[in-house]
């Protein structure tokens, strides 16, 4: 299993997490976290996205990218590699 | 000016259709989309009542894969919405655009559990590219504009619009105003093709691998050209059948579980795959680690969550097939390649040779497309009638053959057909349907009958769910399990009550002149065609084997 976190904006809709946990399931991805914050000023959420998955993690970035509403899905390495730190750790 | 009139939600929606050039609409109304139906009655669409909204909903998707334009159907909240979701899942998997309308309840009452209530909108997230509930009236008009821009953009797909019943009620003014495209649209990189240009000019032994992807992004005439040019050989999936001349020399036909032999060794000896609009799937695969094994792959495709999804391509290019794959077009030098292929072709062709009396399916449908007029489309159901129209039929293009391919719905063939035959009047359209599939939508024989349309249906009886009981005959020895169906309606008894003409054979002798009666006749038809129960599709890529590796016997 490899962990990683993606940092996913989007515009505020209210389905757009239902969306993107729907998405994340199917493709066989486990959700170990997550947290979304909207910025009222320019309607734009923040989802910031723990998973995990035997899968490449590029299957569920492109099918990401490809709902609607999203307007970028970037993987944060550095979290990614915490996470594991903390997980060997523990 | 029309500009300044309040409108109601659902007289603004049927202006949004006649904008996006819609003439017709399938459905079926009920009381949560009343205030959608009365207004109908004012505008200049056709809508054609479907006696089930599966029904509806496949006729939308024919509609769209026959005419390439986008399919519209209605259905009411509840348990009408629910009837739709087959084939919103059919029209997603396989690509095609479509427009569902589902009526709700009222905005005030949703979330109670009310009459005929179901979370219609949750319920799509599975099963549609995109899905809108509009719970303010101000947002109809642009959310109607983007369902359509969003079916028909990129990789098509369906889109559902959830409108509540007071929306639908609520006065608005229409605003003409359609500049409001998406925003957030997956842009893609300029393709690179120096990689790809590289292999193919290195490449001895290339086969272009040729999908569905290819009618949708239009460029038929690109590959034809491309396949002309480089002389290369060709072989095409189930939704792909048709892009590729069926005369070119090299064409090979359909690969896969139940593709040619030619198609399946040339694919696993090639050295390079050039994939147009498909997606290594694995009724096309079969052992995926097996699958083309010495073979560099160029991967061309509009859906950029295609690339390396199955298959690790050795250079993809992402973008509009019908601008790139020209870039490739070179001349290539591959005659001793072509002659090993020409050989496989010719040593592995297709045999019509049968014992007996007994009807042969192969035999019925390849004379069928020999006999049948220029531009008729064919419509199938799913199982053995299915595999036999794909292999034996001759389909010059992808709108003429119209198959549920990645969902493998029982029950589209006859929808499919209507819907087909409304958007083509004036082309002769065939449903080749098996005595399963039919009856999974068998009461659209009423939507033939009230509207007149001319389809004809032939069905394939093995009284049997062939395809199942073939598979229990090989895999399962031979214990036949629920595949019966021996006791199956008097067919032609029930065509004829819904004044459809019917003509039932049984022997070889009868075959060409009940085609030529079936194809003269000016109204729709049944030709039932009684076939042996045990006659099985062949060849066949076992399950979990290499496609090099078929059947072609039990
Ligand atoms: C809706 C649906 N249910 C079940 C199946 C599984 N299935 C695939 S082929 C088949 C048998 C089809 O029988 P028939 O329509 O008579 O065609 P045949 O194979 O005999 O030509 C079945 C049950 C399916 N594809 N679709």
């Amino acid at each position: 299993m490899n962990n990683y976190k993606l940092i996913i904006m989007t515009d505020d809709k209210q389905v757009v997490l239902e969306r993107i946990l729907q998405v994340t399931r199917y493709r066989g991805f486990l959700i170990d976290g997550i947290t979304a914050k909207v910025n009222t000023g320019n309607n734009i959420a923040t989802i910031e996205l723990f998973v995990s998955s035997d899968r490449s993690i590029a299957l569920l970035i492109d099918q990401i990218n490809k709902l609607v509403d999203i307007k970028s899905v970037k993987v944060d390495n550095s979290a990614a590699k915490r996470l594991k730190a903390k997980e060997c750790s523990a | 000016m029309t500009d300044s009139k309040l409108l109601t939600g659902s007289g603004l929606l049927f202006n949004v259709l006649e904008q996006h050039g819609v003439n017709h609409v399938f459905g079926y109304p009920g009381g949560a989309i009343m205030p959608i139906y009365d207004a109908l009655c004012e505008s200049d669409i056709q809508h054609f009542l479907c006696r089930h909204e599966q029904g509806a909903v496949f006729s939308a998707v024919g509609y769209a894969r026959a005419s390439g334009n986008v399919g519209v159907c209605m259905a009411t909240s509840g348990p009408g919405a629910t009837n739709l979701i087959t084939g919103l899942a059919d029209a997603w998997a396989d690509s095609i655009p479509v427009v569902a309308i589902t009526g709700q309840v009222p905005t005030a009452a949703m979330g109670s559990d009310a009459f005929q209530e179901i979370d219609i909108f949750g319920l799509s997230l599975a099963c549609t590219k995109h899905s809108f509930q509009v719970t303010n009236i101000e947002e109809l008009e642009k959310v109607l504009h983007q369902a359509f821009e969003i079916a028909l953009e990129g990789r098509q797909g369906p889109v559902l619009v959830d409108i509540p019943k007071d929306i639908q009620m609520a006065s608005v003014k229409q605003t003409f105003d359609t500049t409001e495209h998406l925003k957030n649209k997956v842009k893609l990189p300029l393709a690179d093709i120096s990689k790809a240009l590289n292999l193919l000019t290195h490449a001895k032994q290339p086969i272009l691998y040729v999908g569905g992807g290819v009618g949708m992004a239009n460029a038929i005439d690109e590959v034809r050209e491309f396949a002309q040019k480089t002389g290369m050989p060709s072989v095409s999936t189930l939704k792909g059948l048709g892009a590729i001349n069926p005369d070119n020399e090299n064409y090979l036909g359909m690969l896969g579980m139940h593709g040619t032999k030619a198609a399946n060794l040339a694919v696993h000896d090639c050295d390079l795959l050039i994939a147009v609009g498909a997606r290594f799937d694995d009724r096309v695969t079969g052992k995926l680690d097996q699958f083309a094994p010495n073979a560099k792959v160029i991967h061309f495709d509009i859906d950029t969550a295609e690339i390396n999804k199955r298959r690790e391509a050795d250079a993809p290019i992402l973008g509009d097939l019908k601008e790139n794959l020209p870039l490739l077009a070179l001349a290539l030098n591959i005659e001793d390649w072509q002659s090993k292929v020409q050989q496989m072709k010719n040593d592995f062709a297709w045999r019509y040779d049968h014992p007996g009396d007994n009807i042969f399916a192969p035999a019925v449908l390849k004379e069928v497309s020999d006999l049948m007029p220029k531009n008729t489309c064919v419509t199938t159901d799913v199982g053995q009638h299915q595999m036999w129209s794909a292999q034996h039929m001759s389909i010059d293009d992808p709108c003429n053959f119209l198959t549920s391919g990645s969902m493998g719905t029982m029950g589209f063939g006859l929808p499919a057909a209507i819907g087909a035959q409304i958007s083509r009047p004036h082309d002769t359209v065939i449903a080749v349907s098996g005595d399963g599939s039919i009856m999974m939508n068998v009461q659209e024989l009423a939507t033939i009958k009230r509207y007149q349309i001319p389809v004809k249906i032939i069905l394939i009886d093995n009284a049997k769910l062939g395809m199942v009981r073939q598979w229990q005959d090989l895999f399962f020895e031979g214990r036949l399990s629920e595949t019966d169906l021996s006791d199956n309606p008097d067919f032609c008894m029930l065509a004829q009550s819904f004044n459809i003409k019917a003509k039932q054979i049984r022997k070889k002798s009868e075959v060409t002149d009940a085609i030529n009666d079936m194809l003269d006749h000016n109204g729709p038809y049944l030709l039932q065609v009684k076939i042996d129960a045990k006659d099985n599709v062949w060849p066949l890529v076992p399950p979990n084997s290499a496609n090099n590796e078929m059947m072609e016997s039990a």
